[in-house]
C-alpha cells in the first residue's frame, strides 16, 4: 500500500529512502527540485557563498604568512562565485535524484493538495491527478516570513534566497533581523565589500543563542565593518528612495539608505496550499502539531521537518524524516531531539548544542562554567584566528554537561565532539583524563572541560 | 605455607556466602578446631573452624561482604610468613555478573539515589539505560516528600532468597488457591485427651500443625499427584514424603524439611516439627534441612489469618495453608451445635493436576481431620 510524501526536502526525501528500505510503494511529490530549501537555497549554496569570502579574507591575509602576492589585490568575480555554487548544488540534488531512482521512488513534479484523508489532488502544469494513499508524510518545510507592511518585491525588499541570487555584490545592503540567516549573509557580504547594517529588535543579535558568544560575533562582525542596531525596531520600508526607517532604542530614528533590504525575521511552515483545514488536520501558528512519532491527529498522517516548527534545522529534519517514515511502516520509534547541534556559519563560526547559560540557570539553579579561549590554543594561534572560546556548562550534582558552545575556528567541527559526550551522557569528570591531541583546537574542549573545576593546565 | 580458609559451599544451589561476624583479627593466634568466624548463607547461619592452629595472617573477606563458595576469606599461618596468594587461573572461575550498560550520567543519578541499576531497563541502543530511563524510575518529587524520610537498607541474603524463589514461583507456574473448611470439634476434643497422655509420657503437646502433618501425609500417600514436580515437560511423582513446614523467623522465613515423614508416627512427627522450628529460629539449621520437600505446609493461624493464597515453594506442586480454627455454630442435622471449624488454603500447580484431582486431595485432608481416629490408626 502507497505511502505519499508531500516535499522534497531534507525531511521527505530521507522519509522516502527510509521508507523504501521497508520494501514501501513510495511516492514523492515536490514542485520544484529535489532537496528542498537546504539544497537550493539554504544550507548548501550560503556555505558556498561563504567559502569563497572565506578564501578571499585568506588570500588578502596572505602577507601575514609570508607570502606575497604577485601584482593587484585579489578581486572577486561574482558570476564565477555564483557559478561554483551552482555545481556545488546541481550535483547535490543530482545525488538526491540518483537516491531516489536506486531506491525505487517515483517522484512527481506538482503542488499537492488534500482532497481527503486518503486521497491528495497533484496539480502539474494544468493537468491534475488524483491519488490515493494509505499513508502520508507532509514534509512541505517553510519559507521566509516578510514584514507584515512591505512584502517582498523581489528588487529592493528581498529574502535569504534572493540575496544568493543577486546580480552582483551590492555597495550596500540592510539586512533586517540579527538571527542566524542575518548574521551569516552580513558575514558573507561584509567580506565581499558591501557596506552592512544590520537592525534587530532584541538587545542581542543571535537572541537564542549564549550572550558570551553572540557578544563575541557582535565585536567580530563589527570588527568586520558591520553597523549593528540592536533594541532598534523597523518603522517603514520606502521603496522609491531604498530606505529603511529605523527607531533605535530610545526612539531615536535613523534612515538606512541601501541596494537591498534583506528581511530576515524568521520562516514559517509552508502549508497554505495543502488544505488542511478541509479535512481537519491540526496546526497553529507554528506548524503542523505532531506527536513523538510525528503523527497528526489522523494517525495515517505524518508531518516532518520544518513544516511542523520546533527546530527548523536540516539535521533535526532528516532525524524527523526517519522517525515518521520507520513508524509509518511499523517500527516503534519516537523522536529524540534532546541534542542537535545548531551552526552558524558566521566569521568566526558558532557552534552549540544542549542549553545555553542562560536557560541551564533557569533549569539547574546553580550550574559550572568552564571557558578556554582560542587565544590561549596554540593551533588557533597557527591559523591567525585567535577570536573566541569554548564554554562547557555543567550540572554540579553528577557532573553533567548541559551544553557547550563554541565561537572560533572549526567551530561547526568541533561541536561535533561535544554532541557526542552529550548523546552518550558523558559526565565532565570522565573526561578528566581525556587525552587530545596537541596542536589542536580539539585540546580547547578538554580545557573548558577541565576547567569547570579548575583544572584547566594552559589557563 | 600459609593454610587458606575458604568460604565453604553449604549446599547444591548455594551461590554466595556472607561473613557475618570476624570473632578474630589479623596477628591474633586460633587454636586448631576453634571458631574463627560466622558466615551465612540464604537461610543458614554457621561458624567457621580454624583448620589449623597458627597465626591470622590476613583477612579478605570484610564482614557483611558476599563472596561465591571456594574464595579465601583468610589466611592462616606462622606469625610473621609472606601469604602468597594463589593466581586468578588457580581460583574456581569467578560468577560472571551480568553487565549492564549505563550512561555515566544515569549511573551517576542512580547511586545517589540508591537504585539497583540491575533492576532499570534500559531504553538505548542494546539496551543502556539512559538518564530518562534512571529519572521515570526514581519516585516523584512529590511522593518523596510524603514519605519522606525514606529509610534505604540493604536487604539479608535471607530476603534476597525469599524474593527471587517467590518470584521465580510466580513466573513459573501455573499455581491458583482453593479453600475448603474442616470440621474439627472432634479432633479437638481428641487432642486434648491425648495431650494429657503425650504431656506425661513425652514432655511435649501435639499441635494443630501435628495433626495437619499427618492429615496430610496421610492424603499425599493416597493422591500422589499431588506430590510430584514439573519438570523439563515431564511430571515426576515421589514415593515418599520430604514435608516442608515454613517457619516464622524474625526477619524473614525458613522451611526446614522433614524427610521421609510418611515413616514417622505421630508423635515422632511432632516431636520433629518441634525441634526443626526450634533449630530454624536459632539460625542452626544445615542446608540439606532446608532442601528436598515434595509438599509444604504453612500455617498462619496464630496469627488470626483464616483462608489465603500461599504462593508454592518451588520446584512442590502443592502448598497447604492452614488458618485459625475458630469456634462456630454447626448443624448437625437439624441441631445447631457449637463446632470448631478450621480453614483450608491449598495452592497448587496446574500444570500437574486439575481442579478435580487437588479438590479430591484437599476433600480427603478434611476427611482425615473431621475422622481424627482415622489419623492414629
Amino acid at each position: 500500500m502507497m505511502l505519499v510524501i508531500i516535499g522534497g526536502g531534507p525531511a521527505g526525501y530521507v522519509a522516502a529512502i527510509t521508507a523504501a528500505r521497508f520494501d514501501r510503494e513510495v511516492v514523492l511529490i515536490d514542485q520544484g527540485l529535489l532537496g528542498g530549501t537546504c539544497l537550493n537555497e539554504g544550507c548548501i549554496p550560503t556555505k558556498a557563498l561563504l567559502q569563497s569570502a572565506d578564501m578571499y579574507e585568506h588570500v588578502k591575509s596572505a602577507g601575514h604568512f609570508g607570502i606575497e602576492l604577485p601584482g593587484k589585490d585579489p578581486v572577486i568575480h561574482w558570476d564565477a562565485v555564483q557559478k561554483r555554487k551552482r555545481s556545488v548544488v546541481k550535483q547535490l540534488t543530482d545525488g538526491v535524484r540518483y537516491l531516489m531512482n536506486k531506491n525505487k521512488i517515483s517522484v512527481l513534479n506538482g503542488k499537492a493538495s488534500f482532497l481527503s484523508a486518503h486521497e491528495l489532488l497533484i496539480d502539474s502544469e494544468g493537468k491534475s491527478e488524483i491519488i490515493q494513499a494509505k499513508q502520508i508524510i507532509i514534509a512541505t518545510g517553510s519559507e521566509p516570513v516578510a514584514l507584515p507592511f512591505a512584502p517582498f518585491d523581489r528588487e529592493w525588499i528581498i529574502d535569504s534566497k534572493d540575496a544568493m541570487t543577486l546580480p552582483s555584490i551590492p555597495d550596500s545592503l540592510c539586512i533586517i533581523g540579527g538571527g542566524v540567516i542575518g548574521c551569516e549573509f552580513a558575514s558573507i557580504f561584509s567580506r565581499m565589500g558591501s557596506k552592512v547594517v544590520m537592525v534587530e529588535q532584541a538587545a542581542h543579535i543571535l537572541p537564542e543563542e549564549d550572550h558570551d558568544t553572540a557578544n563575541c560575533l557582535h565585536d567580530q562582525l563589527q570588527k568586520a565593518g558591520v553597523e549593528i542596531l540592536t533594541s532598534s525596531a523597523v518603522k517603514q520600508l520606502d521603496t522609491t528612495s531604498k530606505k529603511v526607517v529605523v527607531e533605535k532604542e530610545h526612539g531615536e530614528r535613523c534612515e538606512i539608505q541601501s541596494d537591498h533590504c534583506l528581511v530576515a525575521i524568521g520562516r514559517k511552515p509552508r502549508l497554505e496550499e495543502l488544505n488542511l483545514e478541509q479535512i481537519g488536520i491540526e496546526f497553529d501558528r507554528n506548524g503542523i502539531c505532531v506527536n513523538e512519532h510525528m503523527q497528526t491527529n489522523f494517525p495515517h498522517i505524518y508531518a516532518c521537518g520544518d513544516v511542523t516548527g520546533g527546530v527548523q534545522l536540516a539535521h533535526a529534519a532528516f532525524h524527523e524524516g526517519t522517525i515518521a517514515a520507520s513508524h509509518a511502516s511499523g517500527e516503534d520509534v519516537k523522536v529524540n531531539e534532546q541534542v542537535i547541534p545548531r551552526c552558524i556559519y558566521t566569521s568566526p563560526e558558532i557552534a552549540s548544542v544542549g542549553l545555553n547559560e542562560e536557560n541551564a540557570r533557569k533549569q539547574y539553579g546553580e550550574i559550572r562554567i568552564g571557558k578556554f579561549a582560542f587565544s590561549a590554543n596554540g593551533k588557533a594561534l597557527i591559523l591567525n584566528q585567535p577570536a573566541g572560546q569554548v564554554k562547557v556548562i555543567v550540572e554540579p550534582q553528577y557532573q553533567e554537561i548541559l551544553g557547550v558552545s563554541i565561537i572560533g575556528p572549526k567551530a561547526t567541527e568541533l561541536i561535533g565532539q561535544a554532541a557526542v559526550m552529550m548523546h552518550t551522557e558523558l559526565t565532565a569528570d570522565t573526561l578528566e583524563q581525556f587525552i587530545a591531541a596537541h596542536p589542536t583546537l580539539s585540546e580547547a574542549i578538554h580545557e573548558a572541560l577541565l576547567q569547570t573545576n579548575g583544572r584547566a593546565v594552559h589557563c | 605455607m600459609a593454610v587458606e580458609v575458604v568460604m565453604p559451599k553449604l549446599g547444591m544451589s548455594m551461590k554466595e556466602g556472607t561473613v557475618s561476624v570476624w570473632n578474630k583479627e589479623i596477628g591474633e593466634t586460633v587454636n586448631k578446631g576453634e571458631s574463627i568466624a560466622s558466615i551465612n548463607s540464604e537461610k543458614i547461619e554457621m561458624e567457621i573452624e580454624s583448620p589449623a592452629e597458627g597465626t591470622i595472617l590476613d583477612i579478605k573477606v570484610p564482614e557483611g561482604e558476599g563472596v561465591p563458595p571456594g574464595t579465601v576469606i583468610c589466611y592462616i599461618g606462622e606469625g610473621n610468613e609472606q601469604v602468597e596468594e594463589k593466581k586468578e587461573k588457580d581460583l574456581p572461575p569467578k560468577q560472571k555478573k551480568e553487565r549492564k550498560k549505563i550512561s555515566p550520567v544515569a549511573r551517576k543519578i542512580a547511586q545517589s539515589a540508591n537504585l539497583d541499576i540491575h533492576t532499570l531497563v534500559g531504553t538505548g541502543p542494546d539496551g543502556r539505560i539512559t538518564k530518562a530511563d534512571v529519572l521515570q524510575a526514581l519516585p516523584d518529587e512529590k511522593e518523596k516528600q510524603h514519605n519522606e524520610p525514606t529509610k534505604y537498607q540493604p536487604v539479608s541474603m535471607m530476603r534476597k532468597t525469599i524474593a527471587s524463589r517467590m518470584m521465580e514461583s510466580l513466573q513459573t507456574s501455573a499455581q491458583l488457591t482453593m479453600t475448603m473448611k474442616a470440621d474439627v470439634t472432634k479432633l479437638t476434643a481428641l487432642q486434648s485427651q491425648l495431650n494429657e497422655t503425650a504431656s506425661a509420657q513425652h514432655d511435649m503437646k501435639l499441635t494443630m500443625t501435628d495433626f495437619v502433618a499427618k492429615a496430610v501425609i496421610l492424603s499425599l500417600l493416597e493422591h500422589p499427584a499431588m506430590n510430584s514436580q514439573y519438570k523439563n515437560d515431564r511430571v515426576e511423582t515421589f514415593e515418599y514424603v520430604h514435608l516442608g513446614i515454613a517457619a516464622a523467623l524474625d526477619h524473614g522465613l525458613a522451611v526446614p524439611v522433614i524427610r521421609h515423614a510418611e515413616k514417622l508416627s505421630l508423635i515422632a512427627l511432632a516431636k520433629s516439627i518441634k525441634s526443626y522450628g526450634k533449630k530454624a529460629r536459632e539460625g542452626r539449621l544445615l542446608h540439606d534441612e532446608i532442601e528436598g520437600s515434595t509438599f509444604t505446609i504453612t500455617n498462619l493461624g496464630a496469627y488470626g489469618v483464616e483462608h489465603f493464597t500461599p504462593i508454592l515453594n518451588p520446584p512442590e506442586a502443592g502448598i497447604l495453608g492452614v488458618g485459625k480454627a475458630d469456634h462456630m455454630p454447626v448443624y448437625h442435622g437439624n441441631e445447631l451445635c457449637k463446632g470448631t471449624i478450621l480453614p483450608l488454603s491449598l495452592t497448587f500447580d496446574h500444570r500437574v493436576l486439575d481442579g478435580t484431582p487437588a479438590s479430591q486431595f484437599l476433600s480427603t485432608v478434611k476427611a482425615y481431620l473431621e475422622n481424627p481416629v482415622s489419623i492414629l490408626l
